[in-house]
């Protein structure tokens, strides 16, 4: 490379993502407190008259960045009033997604290892999968009310498909070749399990794991639609109603680490468990 | 120099931004596999051997259901029955309530899904092809992938009220998030040697574009369409359910206040429809364009 006399240019160059991607952030950060707070209507109010005045968005509507950060201080340190609706739904999430993987994945690796089997349920998958699972939701609310059971039955409806499915997939793409080999050494069904299927579906399990938490996060908000009892959902959807907007974006932002969170974790184990992996490169190519 | 600098980092962040389009082309090259294998084995056999398996799997599984409720070993009040939802379906058909409330989902659905690939796709494809672009805009995109959609129901409602353009908002952030995602991976792992080849014959970028980086994408694309309408269809109800006043979703959900159980099933019935159709009219218009590529599956 070219050599460059200033520093500060050299330290752009090699840190341009990471600048480009805060500096985005942060103006749409300011332009979102400038909306509420009026300041671009009071700068363009020279320019355009009344018509700038559509950029003074009242707090309820937008709130804003410094009001959410104030709000989500309230409720985590002071009044510490977020942490109960964290437990309910945490819960929910690990006891819907906990069967989902229990019951999904066991399956799709049978399902994935038996030709009958996978054609049996080949035709539930996929119109299961067509159908947005939500719209059950009036149904679950019949069969056991809008409590507890609900949203865990809501997450685990959502989220057993992706790992179903992922499972399924997974054991057909194991690689025939080294199937034959076990097999010509007679390795016992169990053998060839634990040895060839199993660490060779693993990316494809975490995978669909990482689909089922995006979709666990869903079924957390869309579980709590009804009901009044307490839950992160709940909390929010409770806050638009009353036009509390910086709750509700305390809410949204509090499920997005959440989400984040968890993702990072499956992506910590996906490396822990490719590490005796050769290439991993060449294997997704 | 520089492009090979800055290919690695791209390619890690495809992988990192969404995990949904990693397993998706893989399925299907599977899929190709496995006819591929079937077909040497004798495909006719093969081929009926899953059409009888699974149509007798679903017949047993109505038969039980209906002869559950026939015996009165459960409560139709809770489940309903085969039968009982085909009549309620005969009455809606003839309904004229339902096809408004079709119609309005429906409008629902097509103006949030168009404007999303409308918008969606030309925004993956720049940040695909410009560097900078994508450092601007990869950071928003990933927080936005990261949240469930519906979670900014109760600020949308605000803002679009309880009408149409709520559900429109709802449908097209649903949308659109995967269908950039998708369309952005395709630019990236478009086929090196490709690039190279057409540098060296000294192709202009608009040329490289048209001709190598396009066509390359189309699958990505498709497998974005195909998760954005499955989005947009998740969209549609919970927007609904949530607030509305007409629509799909609000019969269903009316219906589960007032017991009606059938009216529900038929409701869900009619989106897991939707839901096929699109897939398969998305699967044919990719064929369509998929028409050129050699046969992977054959070569191997």
């Amino acid at each position: 490379m070219t050599d460059r006399p200033h520093t500060a240019f050299a330290f752009y160059w090699r840190n341009e993502r990471t600048i480009l991607g805060l500096a985005m952030i942060l103006l749409i950060l300011l332009f979102w407190e400038g909306l509420s707070r009026g300041w671009w209507a009071d700068l363009l109010h020279p320019l355009f008259g009344a018509s700038a005045e559509k950029l003074r968005v009242r707090p309820i509507f937008i709130s804003s960045p410094t009001a959410v950060a104030r709000k989500a201080y309230e409720l985590y340190f002071v009044t510490g009033g977020i942490w109960r609706h964290l437990a309910t739904s945490g819960l929910e999430i690990a006891v819907g997604l906990g069967a989902a993987i229990i019951i999904g994945i066991p399956l799709g690796l049978w399902a994935g290892r038996n030709r009958l089997a996978s054609y049996a349920l080949e035709p539930f998958m996929s119109a299961f999968n067509a159908t947005p699972q939500v719209a059950l939701l009036p149904l679950v609310i019949l069969w056991v009310g809008t409590g507890f059971a609900c949203r865990a039955l809501i997450i685990f409806m959502l989220t057993i498909l992706p790992l179903l499915i992922n499972a399924h997939a997974a054991v057909q793409t194991v690689d025939p070749r080294l199937q034959r080999v076990a097999r010509s050494f007679s390795s016992s069904e169990w053998r060839l399990f634990t040895t060839i299927i199993l660490p060779s579906s693993v990316p494809f399990l975490l995978a669909g794991l990482r689909l089922a938490i995006g979709r666990a996060m869903v079924g957390v908000v869309v579980g709590e639609l009804y009901g009044s009892a307490i839950g992160i959902g709940i909390m929010i959807n409770k806050a638009g109603v009353l036009f509390q907007t910086d709750t509700v974006f305390v809410g949204v932002f509090t499920i997005v680490a959440a989400g984040l969170c968890l993702t990072e974790l499956v992506r910590h184990i996906e490396k822990r468990v490719q590490i005796w992996r050769p290439d991993a490169a060449e294997q997704s190519s | 120099m520089k492009k090979m600098g800055t290919k690695t980092p791209g390619k890690k962040v495809m992988t990192a931004a969404d995990g949904q389009s990693e397993n998706k082309p893989r399925r299907e090259k599977t899929t190709e596999r496995r006819t591929a294998g079937a077909r040497k084995t004798g495909a006719l056999m093969a081929g009926r051997e899953r059409l009888i398996v699974g149509s007798v799997s679903v017949g047993l599984f109505i038969l039980v259901w209906q002869l559950a409720v026939t015996a009165h070993a459960i409560d139709p009040l809770f489940v309903s029955s085969p039968s009982r939802i085909v009549m309620t379906a005969r009455d809606m058909i003839g309904d004229a309530d339902f096809w408004r409330d079709l119609t309005v989902s429906a409008q629902e659905y097509f103006y949030g899904y168009f404007a999303a690939i409308l918008i969606g796709i030309p925004i993956g494809l720049l940040t695909g092809w410009y560097r900078r672009l994508q450092y601007l805009l990869g950071p928003l995109i990933d927080m936005m992938n990261a949240v469930p959609r519906v979670t900014f129901l109760p600020i949308i409602v605000l803002w679009f009220g309880i009408g149409i353009w709520s559900k429109f908002a709802v449908v097209f952030l649903g949308a659109i998030i995967p269908i950039i995602i998708s369309t952005y991976a395709g630019v990236r792992t478009n086929e090196a040697r490709f690039l190279t080849v057409a540098r060296s014959f000294s192709a202009s970028q608009l040329k490289i574009f048209v001709s190598i980086i396009l066509p390359g994408t189309v699958p990505f694309i498709f497998t974005g369409l195909k998760y954005g309408s499955g989005r947009a269809l998740l969209g549609v109800v919970v927007g609904e359910l949530y607030a509305a006043t007409a629509g799909l979703g609000h019969m269903i959900a009316e219906a589960g206040n007032t017991f009606q159980t059938d009216v529900v099933f038929f409701g869900v019935l009619v989106f897991t429809l939707t839901g096929i159709v699109i897939t398969t009219i998305l699967d044919r218009i990719e064929r369509h364009f998929e028409r050129w590529r050699p046969r992977a599956g054959g070569a191997a």
